[in-house]
């Protein structure tokens, strides 16, 4: 606990657990095809999106792809909004015109997400870009998997991030994992060599959400006093399948209930410097069922969309 | 050349044992790679334990099943420059939406490649890909595309519907020295029909006549074509159903016969409507077969919008047989406004 203060470490473990909770409560509902949209679950990646969104504030944007619950909701999208978009209604954050992939929330620098891998951490860069050139202070945060970095649309916006010099900070949620591939399988180099010779290429524990904390504290600082460009690649562990509800099964993508739970590792470091209790750590769980309580009892009180409504917005 | 022995089987008929879409795919492919050791696969998560919704699995020949990054526009490259290089490379994409990341490789290179070498080079090349919604996949997981394709001049457009078809219209794609595009719907996967075992091809550019009638002739693709045979059963309709297999090249003839018996033209595409394959057809028949015409030609065709999640607006979103079938009835029930002396 050598680097967060204990409000710093609470904030953090709120928003793990909010995550982790939040998704662990649609593991039941989902076989009960309450949810009709395909679901890429976080649990166990929860560290990487908390520690990236502590530093953002709202009118700093981010731009994710397919897996979203969590950057969402660490980003600040209100739970309610996202478990009506689960449940298809039109009070969900796309007024369940999105689905669980394409999640939306302006207020808190959600402009939108992608459900193509790749494409959207371009976008990143040109929300970059319009800070830069209408002088806004704010940052951009492009979000991704390993996968992504397959993609030429991923060295191009790297490129040209660094040409152009722009605010953007490029977070690889690297769960070694591109569906049932492993890293190995379908990207030949490490990330942070190639992309080093670009802009400062930092490497963070996406398991244990201090070091992610820490380490984009150190990208952020540089990117919002230098203006430029900066690079972390979080290594973290995927405990379900690619979609769905089910852990996940493969042979060489094993988790450890502990060292990988980046929940237990924040617990056990508060708990043993004294910043909580276990009688508080109830408290909070208790805490955020209650809202998912109440978030599943919005969405399932909230209207379905009428099919007179089809064609809007087109 | 191993395929010019290959018989072409003009004769629709379905026999032989009774095997799914899906499985039907998969022996054409197997058989193709027995057959000829140019052909090969590629494609993301082509060699994983799923084998793009089991159309690859079990190969004879899994050492040419290649799996790829997601790095779709530079492996459409990949494969095309091996095309050119004297193999038959067999592209799969789980989902057509991924086409789009490869346009400027399908649309400025395997389109015109054979053009701009005048032919010195063959392209036999043939992309496979998965359509279909399902589970509020989504607007970006949803689409069909194939009018997209069918716009661009160098490409054969095939969207087979039955077992039969699906293995036929596949074997023929990679004898071809030109670039095909195979649009699979998935939820035809399951269906089953007579496929014979043994290597055939089903010829680019000949339709099928599914169902004949004589009040009204559908023109449908790939699901649609299941969803409209059903729903003239349930309904007891007697229109001529039409299958074109091949979008492109486009069977007029059997199109233009057909609505000089029938008199109206329906035409059934789960795509957008704007330039797309519905208006291409009723074009070409409002050119060249006007004179046959009893009644306005109509398209009935996804609406003008991308899809929808929620599970409501995915269900208004897509026509159905019951939806077909009404459709049908609204047009044999309006009297005839074009009256021929
Ligand atoms: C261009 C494109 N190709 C293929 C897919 C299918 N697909 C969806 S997610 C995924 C794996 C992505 O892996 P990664 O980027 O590491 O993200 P993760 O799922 O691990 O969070 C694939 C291949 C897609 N959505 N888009
Ligand atoms: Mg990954």
């Amino acid at each position: 606990m050598d680097k967060l203060t204990k409000t710093t470490g609470i904030a953090l473990l709120k928003k793990l657990r909010e995550i982790r909770q939040f998704e662990e409560r649609i593991i039941p509902l989902y076989p009960t095809d309450v949810m009709v949209t395909p679901v890429h679950l976080h649990i166990g990646q929860e560290a990487v999106p908390v520690g990236v969104c502590a530093h953002l504030t709202a009118a700093d944007t981010i731009f994710f792809g397919h897996r979203t619950h969590g950057p969402a909701l660490a980003k600040g999208m209100d739970m309610n909004k996202l478990m009506a978009e689960l449940y298809g209604r039109t009070t969900g954050c796309s007024r369940s015109y999105g689905g669980s992939m394409h999640v939306v929330d302006p207020a808190n620098g959600m402009l939108g997400s992608s459900a193509i891998v790749g494409g959207s951490i371009a976008l990143g860069v040109g929300s970059a870009l319009a800070a830069k050139l209408s002088g806004q202070d704010r940052i951009a945060v492009s979000y991704f998997g390993d996968g992504a970095m397959d993609s030429g649309v991923f060295w191009e916006s790297i490129n040209f991030a660094a040409l152009k010099q722009v605010p953007v900070l490029f977070v690889c949620e690297n769960n070694l994992l591109s569906n049932t591939m492993t890293q190995a399988e379908h990207l030949f180099a490490k990330p942070t060599a190639v992309v080093q010779n670009f802009m400062p290429a930092f490497s963070a524990d996406g398991t244990d959400v201090q070091s992610v904390y820490s380490v984009v504290g150190e990208a952020i600082a540089h990117i919002r006093t230098k203006r430029q460009p900066a690079f972390v690649e979080c290594r973290t562990k995927r405990w379900m399948k690619h979609q769905g509800v089910d852990r996940d099964d493969l042979t060489y993508n094993k988790v450890d209930p502990k060292q990988d739970d980046p929940i237990w590792k924040l617990e056990q470091g508060l708990l043993e410097n004294s910043m909580i209790t276990e009688a508080e750590i109830k408290q909070i769980t208790k805490d955020i069922e209650l809202r998912i309580d109440a978030a599943i009892e919005f969405a399932q009180n909230s209207p379905f969309p009428n099919a007179e409504d089809l064609v809007r917005e087109v | 050349m191993p395929w010019s022995r290959i018989e072409q089987s003009h004769s629709a008929a379905d026999s032989g044992r009774i095997i799914s879409y899906k499985d039907a795919i998969r022996e054409a492919i197997d058989q193709a790679m027995i057959h000829d050791p140019r052909v090969f696969v590629i494609g993301l998560d082509a060699d994983d334990k799923f084998g793009a919704f089991g159309t690859l699995l079990d190969m004879t020949h899994p050492e040419r099943i290649i799996g790829t990054p997601i790095s779709e526009n530079a492996m459409t490259g990949v494969a095309l420059g091996a095309a050119v290089s004297g193999m038959r490379p067999l592209y799969v994409h789980l989902r057509v939406d991924f086409m789009l990341l490869t346009m400027d490789q399908i649309v400025n290179y395997v389109a015109k490649w054979r053009y701009m070498t005048q032919g010195q080079v063959k392209v036999p090349i043939v992309i496979r890909a998965v359509i279909g919604r399902g589970w509020g996949c989504g607007a970006q997981h949803s689409q069909t595309l194939s009018s997209f394709f069918t716009h661009i001049p160098g490409l054969k457009v095939v969207m087979p519907s039955t077992p039969y078809d699906a293995k036929g219209l596949l074997l023929a794609a990679i004898k071809d020295d030109y670039p095909v595009i195979s649009i699979e719907h998935r939820w035809l996967y399951k269906n089953t029909g007579g496929v014979p075992q043994e290597l055939y091809t089903v010829p680019l550019g000949k339709g099928r006549i599914l169902k004949s009638g004589n009040s009204l002739t559908v023109v449908a693709t790939s699901a649609a074509v299941i969803d409209t045979l059903n729903g003239c059963e349930k309904h007891n309709l007697d229109v001529e159903v039409i299958d074109p297999r091949t979008l492109k090249p486009l069977d007029e003839g059997m199109i233009l016969e057909s609505v000089a018996k029938t008199g109206r033209l329906l035409v059934v595409d789960y795509d957008y409507p704007s330039c797309g394959f519905a208006a291409e057809v009723c074009a070409m028949v409002a050119e060249k077969g006007f004179a046959s015409l009893k009644a306005p030609v109509q398209r009935y065709t996804f609406p003008e919008s991308s899809m929808p999640a929620s599970g409501i607006l995915e269900r208004a979103y897509y026509p159905n047989p019951d939806k077909i079938a009404a459709r049908i009835k609204e047009m044999l029930a309006e009297q005839p406004v074009l009256s021929r002396a």
